[in-house]
C-alpha cells in the first residue's frame, strides 16, 4: 500500500506541475462562469434603457402612461399617425427605439403593435405590454365603471395558475433541474475522459521508455496500475476542487457586484409581494418573467447534496473507467498503438451522456430505469435524477445504483488488472481484440 | 529439503517452466546461488534468460517450480532486498536525478533521508555531486546509465541482479562498474549478471550458468568449466627464429597457430600428441630459442560459450 502511495504521489506531482493542467484548472472553470454570465445578462437586462414613441391619433391614453417616471423606458406620445416607413427614415424618429401604435379601436379588439428597430428583451417587452396594458386599464375603468381605479384594483386580483405533477405537488423536480443533474454527469464524464486519456498515455509512455520494468522490480502490476490511478484521480480531484472554488467564488461575485439585483426577494417571492402598490404589482408581472436560470443557479438547485453524490460518483466512476484506460494503456506495443482501443472507451462514454440526455427526458422510462443502474452509464444517469429528485421513499434506488457500480468497479479493476499485468511487459506487438482474452485469463 | 544446510544459498532457481501460449521460454530450469558470489547467468538472446530474471523478481510468475531467496519461499516482501537493473531500462525524463533517486530509493524501503544521505555517498564517489538537480532529459545516455545503476544499489541490497549492466558504457566506466560490483562482493552482496560481454563475465564473474533454448545446458565455476573444457593446448612466447622451434619440435607436438609479435618475437600455440606433458615441449624448446612465458592454454567464456551453443544451433537447423 505504501509503494502504491508512493506511485500515486509521483503521479500526483507530474500532473500537477504540467502546464495543461494549470491551463485547465483556470480556464476551465473561466469558461463556465463567462457562460453563466452571459446567460445571466440574457434573460436580464434590466438596465438597458429604451425610448418609445406612443401614436395615438384618438387620444385615448390621454398623453400619459406611468404615474410616475420608468428609469428604463421614457415614453413620448405623438398626436397624429406616423408611418411605419417615416418612423424608420425620419430624422426626427431616430432618437426612438420603438414606436407603440395606438389605434382607435384598440378599446374594443385590445391589440396594439410596437415597431422596434432592434428587437427587445423578453423582459422589455414584458414591460411594455405591462405599462400599456394597465394605462387601458383606467382608461376602461373610467369609461365602463363607476369605480375608482383604486378600488378596481382591489377587487382584481390575478389568478395563477401552477401546473404540477401528481407525484410531485410541491414541484421539486424539473427539467430544469434535470439539465443541472446533466451538467453534473458531463462533468464526471469531461474529467473521466481527459484523466482517463492521461493515464492511458502515462501507462505507455513508462512502457516505452521501458521505466516499468524497474518499477515492476519495487511494486507489482496491480499496485502499480492502483497508485497510477489513484494519483491521476487526485490530480483530477485537486483540479475539480479549483473548479469548485473559483466557479463559487465567481457565482459570489458575480452576484455580489455584476448583478446585485438577481436575487432580490421581490423577485423571487411572488406570494408576498403587495398587490397594492403600483410597484408591487409591477414586480408581480415582470416575476413572470423573472430568469428561470437565475433562479435556478442560486436557489433550487441543492449544491451540497449534488456535489456529495458527485464526489461519490465521480470516485467510483472513475475508477470503473480508469482501470479499462490503464488496460488498454497497457496492451499497447506502442505509445500510438491503442488509439482505436480507446475508441469503444470514448463511444461508452459518449453514450453515457445520451443515456443522460434520454433519462432527462424521459425519466419514468424503464430504459432509463435500466441506465440507472448499469455501471457504465450510471454516474451521469443518477446525476439527473438526482437533481429532478426521487419519488418520496425510492431513494435507496440511487445507493443500489452505486453499490452495482462499487461492485463491477472492484470486478473490472480485477479484470483489467489481469490484463494490465499480462500486457505490461509485452513490448512491440500490435495490440488485437484477441491480446485482451488471453490476457484477461 | 533441509535448508539448514544450505545456508550458503542466497537465491535457490528450483525446476522453473514458463509458456507464453504455446511458446516455452523456461524448461524445468534450476540453480543455485552462493551467497557472495558474483554469478554469471549466459545465452543467447531468447534463450530465456530475462524471463528466469523476472520469475525471480516476481514480475512474472512461473508455470512451475519455486524460487526460494535466503531458504524462504520468495515473496513480495523479499523484494526490498534485491536490486534490480534490468536491460531495457528507463527512467522518467522529467524528473531530476534526486527526485528519481528518492522515489526508487524510497519504493525499496528507504526514508527520505537514507535516500539523500547514500545518494551523498554514491554522488561522491562517481564524482557527479553537479548532477543532483539534473533533469534526466539533460543527461547522456552513458550518464544516465550511471544514474540508473546507482538508484539500483543505493538501498543496499542482499542481492544485486543485473541484465546487461555494461550496455551503454564507454571503457572507463565499464571498468568502473566492474570494480563497484567486486567491492559490493567483497562486501558480501550477491550478484547475478546476465551479459553477452564475456570478457568481462570471465572477469568477475565466480559461477556461471548457460541457458539455452529455454534449458539450462550447463553450470559451474568459470575455473571449472575452463579446465573440463580445454582442448591441451600450450602457448609460447619467445625470442628467435620460427624455423628454430619448428625445427626443434618432433612429431609428438603439432602447432595449433602462431601470433607474429615482432620480427623475431612470436606466440605460438602447441597441441600434445600422444602421451606428452607440457614439460617434455619445454625441455625440447630450451636451447633452440628464447623463451619468455609458456603457460595452459585454457578456453575462454566467449569460446565455450559458442562451443556449447553452436552445435544446438547447426543441429536445429539440420532438422
Amino acid at each position: 500500500m505504501r509503494n502504491s502511495w508512493l506511485i500515486a504521489l509521483r503521479e500526483w506531482k507530474e500532473r500537477i506541475g504540467t502546464r495543461s493542467f494549470l491551463m485547465l484548472s483556470i480556464l476551465g472553470p473561466l469558461t463556465v462562469l463567462v457562460v453563466v454570465y452571459f446567460l445571466f445578462i440574457l434573460g436580464g437586462q434590466t438596465k438597458q434603457h429604451w425610448n418609445v414613441l406612443i401614436t395615438d391619433p384618438a387620444g385615448i391614453m390621454e398623453s400619459k402612461i406611468l404615474p410616475k417616471e420608468d428609469a428604463s423606458i421614457h415614453y413620448s406620445f405623438a398626436d397624429g399617425y406616423i408611418e411605419i416607413k417615416e418612423f424608420e427614415k425620419g430624422k426626427r424618429f431616430q432618437e426612438f427605439d420603438a414606436m407603440l401604435e395606438v389605434n382607435e379601436k384598440i378599446l374594443t379588439n385590445k391589440t396594439a403593435f410596437v415597431f422596434f428597430r432592434e428587437k427587445p428583451s423578453l423582459q422589455m417587452q414584458t414591460r411594455i405590454q405591462y405599462q400599456c396594458e394597465r394605462r387601458l386599464e383606467e382608461v376602461l375603468v373610467k369609461q365602463f365603471t363607476k369605480f375608482s381605479i383604486a378600488e378596481f384594483r382591489k377587487i382584481k386580483q390575478p389568478l395563477t395558475i401552477g401546473f404540477r405533477n401528481v407525484y410531485d405537488p410541491n414541484d421539486e423536480s424539473s427539467d430544469l433541474r434535470g439539465w443541472v443533474g446533466l451538467f453534473y454527469g458531463t462533468i464526471i464524464f469531461l474529467f473521466i475522459f481527459l484523466f482517463g486519456m492521461t493515464i492511458l498515455r502515462s501507462v505507455s509512455r513508462e512502457k516505452s521508455n521501458r521505466i516499468v520494468e524497474v518499477l515492476l522490480g519495487c511494486v507489482n502490476p496491480r499496485q502499480l496500475m492502483l497508485g497510477k490511478i489513484v494519483g491521476i484521480g487526485l490530480a483530477a480531484f485537486l483540479q475539480f476542487a479549483i473548479w469548485c472554488l473559483v466557479i463559487g467564488l465567481g457565482l459570489y461575485f458575480m452576484r455580489e457586484t455584476l448583478f446585485p439585483n438577481l436575487l432580490d426577494p421581490s423577485n423571487m417571492n411572488i406570494a408576498q409581494l403587495s398587490m397594492d402598490s403600483q410597484l408591487g404589482q409591477e414586480q408581480f408581472f415582470t416575476s413572470r418573467e423573472y430568469n428561470e436560470f437565475v433562479n435556478l443557479v442560486y436557489e433550487r438547485v441543492n449544491f451540497t447534496d449534488m456535489t456529495a453524490y458527485f464526489i461519490l460518483f465521480f470516485i467510483v466512476g472513475y475508477f470503473f473507467y480508469g482501470t479499462l484506460f490503464a488496460a488498454v494503456g497497457a496492451s499497447t506495443g506502442s505509445e500510438s498503438d491503442g488509439q482505436q482501443f480507446v475508441l469503444p472507451l470514448i463511444f461508452t462514454l459518449c453514450f453515457a451522456l445520451y443515456a443522460g440526455y434520454y433519462s432527462l427526458m424521459n425519466p419514468e422510462s424503464s430504459l432509463s430505469t435500466l441506465f440507472h443502474y448499469l455501471p457504465f452509464t450510471s454516474p451521469v444517469v443518477v446525476m439527473v435524477k438526482l437533481a429532478q429528485g426521487y419519488e418520496p421513499g425510492h431513494s435507496y434506488e440511487l445507493f443500489i445504483s452505486l453499490l452495482i457500480l462499487i461492485i463491477s468497479s472492484l470486478a473490472v479493476l480485477r479484470l483489467a488488472g489481469r490484463i494490465y499485468s499480462n500486457g505490461i511487459l509485452q513490448f512491440g506487438h500490435r495490440v488485437q481484440l484477441k491480446h485482451f482474452f488471453r490476457w484477461m485469463k | 529439503m533441509s535448508y539448514s544446510l544450505e545456508s550458503n544459498t542466497m537465491l535457490e532457481v528450483q525446476n522453473i517452466s514458463k509458456s507464453f501460449h504455446r511458446k516455452v521460454a523456461l524448461d524445468d530450469v534450476s540453480l543455485n546461488i552462493h551467497k557472495g558470489e558474483i554469478f554469471g547467468m549466459l545465452g543467447p538472446n531468447g534463450a530465456g534468460k530475462t524471463t528466469l530474471i523476472r520469475i525471480i523478481n516476481k514480475i512474472v510468475q512461473p508455470d512451475k517450480g519455486l524460487v526460494r531467496f535466503n531458504g524462504e519461499i520468495m515473496t513480495q516482501n523479499h523484494l526490498s532486498q534485491i536490486g534490480y537493473l534490468p536491460e531495457e531500462r528507463g527512467l522518467y525524463r522529467s524528473m531530476t536525478v534526486e527526485n528519481h533517486a528518492l522515489f526508487l530509493g524510497q519504493l525499496r524501503g528507504l526514508s527520505k533521508a537514507d535516500v539523500k544521505l547514500k545518494l551523498n555517498y554514491w554522488l561522491d564517489k562517481f564524482d557527479i555531486q553537479n548532477w543532483r538537480d539534473k533533469r534526466i532529459e539533460e543527461l547522456s545516455k552513458g550518464m544516465a546509465q550511471k544514474v540508473q545503476f546507482i538508484c539500483t544499489v543505493l538501498h543496499e541490497p542482499q542481492l544485486l541482479i543485473l541484465d546487461e549492466p555494461f550496455s551503454g558504457f564507454d571503457p572507463i566506466n565499464v571498468e568502473l562498474i566492474k570494480q563497484e560490483l567486486i567491492e559490493m562482493k567483497i562486501s558480501g552482496k550477491t550478484i547475478i549478471l546476465s551479459s553477452h560481454n564475456m570478457e568481462s563475465v570471465e572477469a568477475i564473474c565466480d559461477r556461471v550458468a548457460l541457458i539455452h533454448q529455454s534449458k539450462k545446458i550447463m553450470e559451474g565455476r568459470i575455473s571449472e568449466l575452463q579446465e573440463t573444457r580445454k582442448k591441451g593446448e600450450y602457448a609460447v612466447r619467445f625470442r628467435g627464429s620460427m624455423i628454430a622451434f619448428v625445427n626443434a619440435l618432433w612429431t609428438g607436438f603439432e602447432i595449433v597457430d602462431k601470433d607474429i609479435l615482432g620480427d623475431d618475437k612470436f606466440v605460438v600455440r602447441v597441441k600434445m600428441r600422444g602421451e606428452n606433458k607440457f614439460e617434455d615441449l619445454l625441455k625440447v624448446l630450451i636451447g633452440q630459442i628464447n623463451i619468455e612465458a609458456a603457460w595452459e592454454v585454457l578456453p575462454s567464456m566467449q569460446e565455450i560459450f559458442i562451443d556449447l551453443v553452436q552445435p544446438k544451433i547447426e543441429n536445429n537447423h539440420a532438422q
